[in-house]
């Protein structure tokens, strides 16, 4: 099936598999290996990228639905200026350690400080619970989220 | 510059790859021509093959065992006496002996085709009886897991140390429990992948793999496919996190490998979560029956403990199926002083994956039961567990110390762990609160674990395990580069530990360059010394030690070179800054490297040929292992009406000597902690009553969220190590040990007032309610 989207704000257009993972595109076609994959069954977040500017697991989302859409992946925030924020905060904050759910709490954690951006740490937490990280017990990641959402938040007028 | 060396939390060199998504895993390499592997495995956990029938348009690309002449099986033998050899075959032989063995493979470009082919595949099973449970299968009759045995027992041992039987006379109480410890997979967010394909040019096998120990894989891989080592190259490239999965020489990169050897194509497998969760289900599973003997304060005279582990079907290379169990008696007495045990230790096979190891080893299932038997005994006699903890163990005076099954602690506070943790959970304030009772009915309580960690154990201590190989000397190779950075390369890995940065800080510490300025590799076993690789939280200790006696080496050299260009004597020269400094001026490094690579004109007359590389090696004095400690504690709230335990609080304070990067040390412990909560309360491979797997996938198999832990509290102390360099003791596997004993403590704490006890995990809400039902409290 044909498919027009916009990626990391190129435009491209592509055919197909009806039944190929919108994950399994980006990584197979596009060569963005940025996106990972762990349970393919959206209960972990590593796939987690942006379309139309919201959070999609794109594991159990298909290419064919990407149709018309922009799509954003964690390659695609180099010029983002709230992404470059949340990244310095996930260093100095400790927030990753193998770096294989990083992209997808990145995606989740400017989607928590740009709609959110007075969450307290209950609330951090529970928008995280569709991410889950093996390695750094959560800690590092909630503090660099509630870092970068102040750091946000003093720089509004 | 402020000091970037060791004990500064200096932000980590791997980031920055990470955070724009340029980490390089397994799944992320794609070499031209490659196939996509997929694995037809067992849906029984006992059968019979009767037959394989493969579609005759399918020839050439499926392949079964009947294809792997010559390749495994594989065998993981312990010289351990009595030890009962298994045969893995790569791909099922005439039987399946668990859900989820391999039996077939199917090549495709893509992961779906082949996938498509194997769904293909007719195979037809006589079931057979399946060994599940290892305490039934320990019993004459069982259905036996290889029929040549004459029952399903891989590996048993009982010690007895210590005067024992007069401790026993005189103990004034004895406490017995039965504990058992669920079966789990490791899930890390990365499952296990390779990649294989052959190298023309250099003929030799390349495999790229996610693994913690490269150059032990390169080992296998050679040993069951026959091949040179010369002709073998693992590279681990980025991995997605470890823990104790990615150590074992794995029947998929074999078959992978030899296919790609065959075919002369790239041959790529990556685990995918369901094969994860199922076939990859092989840690902890213990079953334990512990006996405590004290006298009337407390103090305890012996422990009797007798273990089955389920080492599941066969023995992984190289550690062995019985390693797991062969640990529980040495660590049995943790941190106490105490003066006499017995244990009878037995690995079991069953129908179910082979057992690995999974952080922190054996330790959690033994502190699970050790530290639940301090609570008992605390109960029996009526004082706070806390205090019978404190009084029991070794004290701080009698380090160096030398345990009754012959463990050396080097140093530490063990007792002032259990105070700080006593004031920052604030017993005496949930002491209060339970006087008090809660408004909504649940139950508080607070529990309490204190363990020992060998770390870095060496060539004295596994020479004794009976596995095939042993650690020796770490090595590392330091190296200038022209422009007067460093190069560092080394044989452990590194799966978010960071040591991209902590050795980095260790070489800034000897030769106060930047961090930043330094490369540290690892991974390729083409360019980097040998190794054992990374496991038993050995290598800031080890590989850290190698970096700093290469550095001092090469420090040396530099004197001599940097000396020369300041026209000055070596004596007199120091090295600061990534400079050398005379008594009239100082050169950069870069001139340094300028005259050894491009302007050897300028260099002394006697200069060390060895150049400004240097490859040093580093094993502590007494390699017996370095011991970190901790102790948790942990608050709870138990609704008894619903089963549920939420955690309130949870507090760590630990030793791990000299941190080198605190805020990464912060991040395994955290880390480690949460996967100890996700063992106490959550994780559990269920089997059904035929060997069945119940737990596939994320929503079956939980491991713990951000919404499930507590912000942690961390208190650090430390005591060097009077054996290491710098002082540093391991510390990755730590967090992991104590939280299943803590929490479960805390619940017996909590639900103490019922006169009901947990000694189970996962606790889960269906365990408490039962628990509760049994003593007729529901
Ligand atoms: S891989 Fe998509 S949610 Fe887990
Ligand atoms: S950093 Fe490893 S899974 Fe999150």
């Amino acid at each position: 099936m044909k498919v027009t989207l916009t990626l990391n704000g190129r435009p491209i257009e592509a055919d197909v598999e009806a039944r190929k993972s919108l994950a399994d595109f980006i990584r197979e076609r596009e060569g963005l290996t940025g996106t990972h994959i762990t349970c393919e069954q959206g209960v972990c977040g590593a796939c987690t990228i942006l379309v139309d500017g919201r959070p999609v697991r794109s594991c159990i989302a298909l290419a064919v639905t990407a149709d018309r859409r922009d799509v954003r992946t964690v390659e695609g925030f180099d010029d983002d200026p709230v992404m470059a924020v949340v990244r310095r905060c996930f260093s100095e904050c400790h927030a990753l350690q193998c770096g294989y759910c990083t992209p997808g709490m990145l995606v989740t954690a400017r989607d928590i400080v740009t709609r959110l951006p007075n969450a307290d740490r209950a609330r951090i937490r529970l928008e995280l619970s569709g991410n889950l990280c093996r390695c750094t017990g959560y800690l590092g990641i909630v503090n660099a989220i509630e870092k970068a959402a102040s750091e946000i938040r003093a720089r509004r007028p | 510059m402020a000091s970037q060396g060791i004990g500064a939390s200096v932000l980590r060199n791997e980031d920055e790859r990470f955070l724009h998504g340029r980490g390089q895993y397994v799944a992320d390499i794609t070499l031209p021509g490659t196939w996509n592997a997929a694995f037809l495995r067992s849906p029984i956990a006992h059968a019979r093959i009767k037959s394989i029938t493969i579609p005759d348009d399918l020839k050439g690309r499926v392949f079964t065992a009947a294809d792997m002449t010559g390749v495994g099986p594989i065998v993981g033998i312990s010289s351990l006496p009595g030890f009962r050899v298994s045969e893995y075959p790569v791909l099922a032989t005439k039987k399946v002996r668990f859900v989820g063995e391999p039996i077939a493979v199917a090549l495709a470009p893509e992961r779906a085709e082949a996938e498509d082919m194997i769904e293909r595949i007719a195979v037809e099973f006589d079931p057979l009886p399946a060994a599940v449970e290892c305490l039934d299968a320990r019993k004459s009759g069982a259905p036996l897991v290889h029929e040549q045995w004459p029952d399903n027992i891989v590996h048993q041992a009982e010690f007895k140390l210590g005067p024992f039987d007069e401790m026993v006379k005189k103990a004034a109480h004895k406490v017995t429990r039965q504990f058992r410890i669920s079966r789990q997979a490791v899930m890390p967010m990365e499952s296990r992948a390779a990649l294989a394909h052959y190298d023309a040019r250099q003929d030799e096998l390349v495999v790229y793999a996610s693994h913690q120990t490269p150059h032990l894989l390169a080992t296998g891989l050679a040993k069951f496919l026959g091949m040179s080592q010369r002709r073998v190259r693992v590279i681990s490239p980025d991995v997605g996190g470890g823990f104790g999965l990615k150590i074992f020489v794995e029947a998929e990169a074999l078959v992978a490998a030899s296919l790609a050897m065959r075919l002369r194509r790239p041959i790529r497998w990556i685990e995918d979560n369901l094969e994860h969760l199922t076939a990859d289900a092989n840690c902890r599973e213990h079953r334990h029956t512990l006996t405590a003997y004290a006298d009337n304060q407390g103090k305890f005279l012996a422990f009797d403990l007798d273990v089955v582990v389920d080492g599941g079907a066969y023995s992984i290379y190289p550690w062995t199926s019985c390693v797991e169990a062969a640990q529980c008696a040495g660590i049995l007495t943790a941190a106490y002083d105490l003066p006499s045990i017995h244990a009878k230790l037995a690995t079991i096979a069953t129908n179910k994956p082979p057992i690995c190891v999974y952080r922190g080893v054996a330790r959690p299932g033994v502190c699970f039961s050790g530290e639940l038997i301090v609570d008992a005994v605390a109960r029996a006699i009526g004082r706070e567990p806390y205090q019978v903890r404190i009084d029991n163990m070794v004290r701080p005076e009698q380090m160096p110390y030398s345990t009754i099954t012959n463990k050396l602690y080097d140093s530490g506070d063990y007792p002032e762990s259990v105070r700080q943790a006593v004031k920052l959970a604030d017993v005496d304030g949930i002491r209060a609160r339970q006087r008090r009772g809660e408004t909504d009915g649940t139950l508080i309580g607070v529990g309490f674990a204190s363990y020992t960690e060998q770390t870095a154990h060496g060539t004295s201590v596994l020479s004794k395990w009976g596995v095939e190989l042993v650690p020796g000397y770490e090595m590392a190779t330091v190296r200038m580069t022209p422009d007067g950075d460093l190069v560092i390369e080394v044989g452990i890995h590194s799966h978010g530990q960071g040591m991209e940065t902590t050795l980095a800080q260790i070489a800034s510490e000897v030769l106060g360059v930047d961090p930043k300025r330094v490369k540290v590799k690892f991974g390729d076993t083409a360019m980097s010394p040998y190794s054992t690789g990374t496991y038993a939280s050995r290598s800031i200790v080890m590989a850290g030690g190698a970096v700093a006696t290469a550095c001092r080496t090469l420090a040396k050299r530099i004197a001599v070179i940097g000396a020369h260009l300041l026209q000055a004597k070596a004596d007199d020269v120091r090295i600061e800054n990534a400079q050398v400094i005379g008594p009239k001026g100082q050169v950069d490094f870069s001139a340094l490297g300028r005259a050894w690579y491009l302007h050897p004109e300028d260099l002394p007359p006697a200069v060390d040929r060895g150049g400004l590389t240097v490859t040093e090696g580093y094993r502590p004095n007494p390699d017996s292992g370095t011991f970190s400690y901790a102790t948790h504690a942990a608050v709870v709230s138990v609704d008894p009406d619903l089963g549920t335990v939420k955690l309130i609080d949870y507090v760590v304070v630990e030793d791990c000597g000299r941190r080198v990067n605190p805020m990464v040390v912060d991040g395994q412990v955290l880390g480690g902690t949460v996967q100890g909560i996700g063992t106490a309360l959550y994780e559990e491979a269920l089997y059904g009553p035929n060997g069945e797997a119940l737990t596939g996938t994320l929503a079956d198999y939980m491991i713990p969220g951000a919404t499930e832990v507590p912000d942690i509290k961390l208190a650090h102390m430390t005591t060097l190590s009077p054996w290491t360099e710098f002082g540093i003791k391991g510390m990755g596997e730590g967090g992991a040990i104590a939280p299943p004993a803590a929490i479960a403590n805390a619940v017996n704490d909590a639900l103490r007032v019922l006169g009901v006890e947990i000694a189970e995990t996962p606790i889960t809400p269906r365990r408490v309610l039962a628990a509760l039902a049994a003593a007729g409290k529901l």
